[in-house]
């Protein structure tokens, strides 16, 4: 499954786009979805210690802009929003 | 009665004057323009201007939420509520958010505003990028978004 990463906040500095695209296989969830952007950071950012964090402490929001919990079921190719820490005002 | 709205600052501009408009009525007897501004110190660190950056479904999803949660949380049946975030570059001293209520009594309406910029605060996805005169920026660390509250 093809997914488009929506980037935010801090998320933002992954890529030089908005977005990234990931392969998922299917049936993944977004347990799977979050390993698979620490295997981005591993490849792309040596393991950067900082993005690791914003990611295991970012939520998630579907494409009917809820946010979804680890245990949430991707069944089809979707844009995903990665929501980090936040704190407007 | 509730107005709720991200401003994209690259294609409008935020203002008081719409806020005072949108509360102003006869029925109520206490209104309240909160507004806050990108102040020039933080951390010990001099800030030039602040980034915005929003998940504007969630965060206008967050408003219409944190709105009706006033009924039942504060009681507070009668009101009207004007806000708006920005989205984009902001330079000291100006305007980032506004939130104006208007009630029948003036304790409802400074309960009621700072019930909901507290709210903001935790809920609602923003992000501020602070710049630096020294010409460095980073993504301000936040609060992590509670999932099952919002499941």
């Amino acid at each position: 499954m093809k997914i488009k990463l929506e980037l935010f906040g801090a998320s933002k500095d992954l890529s030089d786009k908005d977005f990234l695209e990931l392969k998922l296989s299917s049936n993944s969830s977004i347990s799977d979805l979050r390993n698979e952007i620490i295997n981005y950071v591993d490849k792309n950012f040596k393991g950067n210690k900082d993005f690791k964090k914003i990611i295991e402490t970012s939520a998630f929001c579907s494409e009917n802009n809820n946010i979804v919990s680890d245990s949430y079921k991707i069944t089809k190719d979707q844009k995903i929003g990665i929501i980090p820490p936040i704190g407007g005002g | 009665m509730l107005h709720a709205k991200i401003i994209d600052l690259s294609k409008e501009k935020i203002n008081l004057e719409k806020a005072e408009s949108f509360i102003s009525s006869s029925k109520f007897g206490a209104s309240i323009v909160f507004y806050g501004t990108v102040r020039e110190d933080n951390e010990e660190k001099k800030v030039t201007g602040i980034t915005y950056d929003s998940h504007d479904e969630l965060v206008i999803k967050s408003f219409k939420e944190i709105y009706d949660e006033a009924d039942k949380k504060l009681n507070i049946k009668e009101k009207s509520v004007f806000i708006e975030h920005v989205k984009g570059y902001v330079g000291l001293g100006e305007i980032s958010i506004i939130i104006a209520v208007a009630c029948p009594h003036r304790s409802e309406a400074y309960d009621l505003s700072r019930y909901i910029i507290e709210e903001i605060k935790k809920r609602s996805p923003i992000w501020k990028k602070e710049h630096y005169k020294n010409k460095d920026s980073q993504w301000l660390k936040g609060n992590p978004i509670n999932v099952n509250e919002n499941n």
